[in-house]
């Protein structure tokens, strides 16, 4: 104890009442788990620096940015002229705003109570501050559920279950790094709201659903959720009207909120995916009408009553949703929707959907990866709910078993599922706990004398030692793997790269800032930028250029032009250049350093989406391999690969380098062969700039000659 | 001598006329019967076998006005090639389309050589692997397209009719038998529950009972978490036979994918240790003597002992080196 070190705090706190001593405690521990919660997911910035992580949250910083500078109904009406050129892009109705609204919120008020603070920094550290708001909401939420103890315990697993962190790491400035807050204090505010029936708690559960709403699209699986938990409590004859208030004023209230988001718009009303929450409000009315007649009939009246109510209602209801389906009012269920229930769905039928990994289906180890030991103190959380059923418990087995449903066919909705795993271990853990700790005889001999009289068994003290050790084994194991976890899986922002050096030191790469900065220095601040779609975000808000496709893949045929542009000659790609006014052109290139994920390991795709389109129709994804069908840079490689636009950009010059002991020049890294087009020049472009480790070269694209020939 | 010379010219002429009459009477009698043969193999099976000596009379020699599509495959189950059998399959899906279509006619033979029934024509096409589709043209020798390029198309019979359009114009629609397993087995579900529903309909409690929904829900976070759905999703095969030393791998040794066989080791493992923690906490709660709840104690505590150090273990052999001190 710490106590003996400082006899003046043990006095102070030795005469404070049991209770107060207890408040104490666990305001301490809720304390250190939200600063664990903050500081495990600071090791990006300690091994990096204070940087926005990838792709995405480039694009919200830079929106963040122009909120915080010109005001939210600028930022509202905003047309994007720096991308997709020359189409450019609604910003305002077409993103979720919460996040940046949070953010430039948070940086509003720090700067006008004078702590500057610049936005990049909100930006980096937001997702860190909003989960351990997590912790403390995960701590109110299972405290409704069982008791604080296991609020406790289910705080403190939260704050580092790497299933969340991944998503949430200092610099990684995404939606989902608020939509989980949003999440969880939306489920508190309604177990809240459906254990009292009150309306103060329904309506903050409708505004922080509004919140939700306004910060990600995964919404829809709350809005779905709540309705189900809804349906279960009335068939389960739980309905009561502590429910039909909750839910009533919940749904009304929520959804004409969640129409307030521009980018959500009537879809409350209209599409499939909310259509479950409606109808469980209209079956909220039918019960709750049908309770007050049946108090009012006769049984026989009633039955009557009843059977043609049901039959009348039904098939007016089926006849109007088949008018609204065939009238187009409904939108048909999305493909996304369906690759959730059947999982070989999106296979077969969407290979957009198949073809990104965040979609993959979850294997074991990834769950034991993500979650450790959360894996198996789940199920017996979950064992110990069905054990005590209450409305409240019913809500979280439904959430738990849905989620971890949706999370083995998507490994991206591992997001979705930690929280509650953490909720339903922490139940778990702490029901053990409490179970075995009463068991350990620490008491005074008086007392085990008397214990020993009514409940025990012999080894009683053994087991429950051996038992509390094992958990505190357990504990410590998690401890230790999520933050190895933390540290080398989830905690490398992709736009500085590192590499293990000879002499076994880090070297980083930081080529990708160094080009954009060298274009925001060195190029007219009108000057249009051709790169494959991957970097338009970094390219925009960093280098603040304009580019011609970004992130935002919505419009395949200019990505196509693009892909055409890469995939041709010179001369024919030189004429599509001049047809997009591009001054500039940006590859990544990793054969120096070995960086494998560079231009020409996704130049595949970028031949097969301009192949896709009819302008592109004369570029044939066969002429671009040799005749065994291999994707070869080396002498044997298609002569149309080797004279394309894409390889003469990553290639230039190369041949003349040498890259490895005891290999040729031109020797490539990546693809582990000398290339095969050496000695070349090129004719309409010329080489503006290239990074240290020749990870980005930038080509300016000529002007027309003087005088035609 | 000029009317002599001019009989000859004449009798040179006739006699000319008469042996290539003979011999284009004798091609057109191979000709027809090579089709009316292939034809009537044909009515008997959508895919022709063929051996090496039919292979070179059929296929190889000259007077044709048929294109043939050839599988060279193996078959055999002593060759090991399982790909050899999706590949089949495929096939059979394309031929039986071709066979039932309306344009079905004789410009368009599928034959197959199985490398045990004619290992010499694998040889005279210089051929060391299977599958592969050829195409043999009615006229001239294959050319370079000729050969399917399976390793980047792959084998679907959508691909296969695409290149077999390319190559002869002739468009086979494919029509895959519907797979009415799934909707039987779910309709036997459903048949199985709404028969229990209603033998047991004057006793619903049941449906009320926590227990088996506990169970029920129980069930699917040990599918889930052990990766059953991306067995379902991916199909990988139940384990793994090391081709050299003949053993049996349970473990994918990578984290990229995971053995049939593994993740139900995995979900017993789970299971196990879940068990293990149930029973610690019904030998506190439950109302018997000491001696049981001893017991029941004991065997929980070594159940979540044992079984997590074997899932440990199990998980270190797909993370080589964890827990990386």
């Amino acid at each position: 104890m710490k106590t003996s070190s400082a006899p003046f705090g043990a006095g102070w706190l030795l005469r404070m009442s049991p209770q107060k001593q207890d408040t104490l405690l666990k305001l301490m521990i809720l304390t250190i788990a939200a600063v664990l919660a903050f500081s495990t997911r600071l090791f990006s910035v300690l091994q990096f620096e204070s940087v926005i992580h990838e792709f995405d949250p480039y694009f919200n910083y830079r929106t963040t940015l122009f909120l915080a500078e010109k005001g939210f109904y600028n930022f509202h009406n905003w047309f994007d002229d720096r991308a997709w050129y020359p189409l450019g892009r609604i910003i305002g109705g077409t993103i979720y705003p919460g996040l940046m609204v949070t953010s430039a919120a948070i940086y509003n008020i720090l700067n006008f109570i004078n702590i500057t603070i610049n936005v990049r920094n909100v930006c980096v550290f937001l997702a860190p501050l909003f989960a351990s708001f997590t912790t403390v909401v995960t701590y109110l939420f299972t405290r409704e559920l069982k008791d604080a103890g296991a609020g406790l315990v289910a705080a403190s697993m939260l704050a580092i279950v790497p299933g969340y962190i991944s998503r949430s790491v200092a610099g990684s400035y995404d939606n989902e790094g608020i939509a989980i807050f949003c999440m969880l204090l939306t489920y508190t505010l309604w177990v809240k709201a459906a254990k009292t029936g009150s309306l103060f708690w329904s309506v903050l559960c409708a505004l922080a659903y509004f919140y939700m709403v306004s910060s990600w699209g995964g919404y829809v699986f709350l809005i779905n959720l709540i309705p189900l938990h809804v349906l279960i409590l009335m068939f389960t004859g739980r309905f009561s009207h502590r429910i039909y208030v909750a839910y009533s004023s919940v749904y009304c209230i929520g959804t004409i909120l969640s129409m307030q988001i521009a980018f959500v718009g009537f879809q409350p009303v209209q599409s499939s995916e909310h259509m479950a929450a409606l109808g469980v409000f209209g079956l909220c009315q039918i019960h709750a009408f049908v309770d007050y007649l049946r108090s009012k009939l006769s049984v026989e009246q009633f039955n009557l009553l009843f059977k043609s109510l049901v039959l009348i209602s039904g098939s007016v209801m089926f006849g109007a949703a088949a008018v609204a389906t065939a009238a187009g009012k409904i939108s048909p269920w999305t493909g996304r929707f369906y690759s959730l229930l059947d999982p070989s769905y999106a296979k077969n039928n969407i290979p957009i959907i198949a073809s990104v990994s965040e979609h993959q289906p979850t294997a074991w180890s990834s769950f034991y990866f993500d979650l450790q030991l959360l894996v198996f103190m789940f199920p017996v959380g979950l064992y110990y709910c069905f054990s005590k059923l209450t409305d409240a418990n019913i809500f979280i087995i439904i959430y738990g078993v849905t989620s971890i449903y949706f999370s083995g066919v998507m490994v991206r909705l591992m997001l979705v599922l930690a929280p509650v795993m953490c909720i339903l271990s922490g139940i778990g853990v702490s029901s053990v706990l409490n179970t075995y700790m009463k068991n350990l005889d620490v008491s005074t001999k008086k007392d085990k004398k008397q214990k020993k009289s009514d409940n025990t068994y012999p080894l009683k003290n053994e087991i429950a030692t051996g038992v509390i050790m094992i958990m505190t084994s357990f504990l410590i194991m998690y401890t230790f793997h999520c933050t190895w976890v933390t540290s080398e899986a989830y905690s490398s922002p992709s736009i500085v790269l590192t590499a293990r050096g000879g002499d076994n030191g880090k070297i980083i790469f930081d080529d990708f800032r160094e080009a954009y900065y060298w274009l925001r220095q060195n190029t007219h601040y009108n000057a249009k930028i051709m790169s494959w779609w991957d970097y338009g975000y970094q390219i925009t808000a960093i280098a603040n250029r304009t580019v011609l496709v970004d992130n935002n893949t919505w419009n395949n045929t200019h990505i196509s032009r693009v892909g055409q542009a890469m995939a041709s000659t010179e001369d024919k790609a030189y004429e599509i250049m001049r047809e997009l006014d591009v001054d500039y052109v940006l590859v990544i290139f990793g054969g120096l350093t070995g960086y494998s994920s560079d231009d020409i390991n996704k130049f595949l795709w970028m031949v097969r989406i301009g192949g896709s389109t009819d302008r592109g129709s004369h570029i044939k994804e066969a002429d671009y391999y040799t005749p065994q069908g291999e994707f070869r840079v080396d002498k044997d490689g298609s002569p149309i690969l080797l004279n394309c636009l894409m390889y003469k950009m990553c290639y230039y010059r190369f041949g003349s380098v040498y890259t490895e002991g005891g290999k040729p020049t031109g020797y490539d890294r990546v693809r582990n062969t000398e290339i095969g087009n050496k000695d070349f020049e090129l004719e309409v472009l010329e080489e503006a700039y290239t990074t240290e480790h020749w990870l980005v070269r930038i080509y300016k694209v000529k002007n027309l000659e003087n005088r035609g020939i | 001598m000029s009317a002599m010379s001019y009989l000859f010219t004449v009798l040179a002429l006739l006699i000319c006329i008469s042996v290539t009459d003979s011999v284009y009477k004798k091609k057109e009698d191979s000709l027809s019967d090579k089709v009316s043969q292939l034809t009537e193999w044909n009515n008997k099976k959508s895919v022709i076998r063929l051996t090496g000596d039919k292979f070179r009379e059929l296929v190889k020699t000259p007077p044709k006005n048929y294109s043939v599509i050839v599988m060279l495959t193996a078959l055999q189950s002593k060759r090991q090639c399982s790909v050899c059998k999706q590949a089949n399959d495929e096939y059979l899906i394309l031929a039986n389309s071709w066979r039932y279509s309306q344009q079905f006619s004789d410009r368009l033979f599928f034959t197959m050589v199985d490398y045990d029934e004619g290992p010499d024509v694998f040889q005279s096409l210089k051929l060391n692997t299977a599958p592969v589709f050829m195409h043999f043209p009615a006229k001239g020798k294959p050319k370079k397209g000729d050969t399917m390029d399976i390793h980047r198309v792959g084998f679907a019979a959508e691909q296969i009719a695409r290149w077999v359009q390319e190559r002869t114009d002739i468009q086979v629609r494919v029509f895959r038998p519907p797979n009415y397993s799934g909707t039987l087995a779910l309709a036997l579900l459903f048949s199985l529950i709404g028969g229990l529903l209603y033998l047991k309909r004057n006793n619903l409690e049941f449906l009320y009972n926590k227990t088996s929904w506990g169970i029920g829900a129980l069930a699917i976070i040990f599918a889930m978490t052990s990766g059953q759905m991306w067995n379902h999703i991916r199909g990988p095969p139940l384990m793994h036979k090391n081709p050299q030393t003949g053993q049996m791998h349970y473990v994918h040794a990578s984290s990229q994918g995971q053995f049939i066989m593994e993740t139900y080791i995995v979900m017993l493992l789970n299971t196990a240790v879940v068990v293990g923690f149930i029973m610690l906490n019904e030998a506190h709660t439950m109302k018997s003597d000491g001696r049981k709840k001893r017991i029941m104690a004991l065997v929980g505590l070594g159940c979540v002992a044992i079984f997590f150090s074997l899932l440990l273990s199990v998980f270190r052999s797909k993370y080589q080196g964890y827990p990386y001190r």
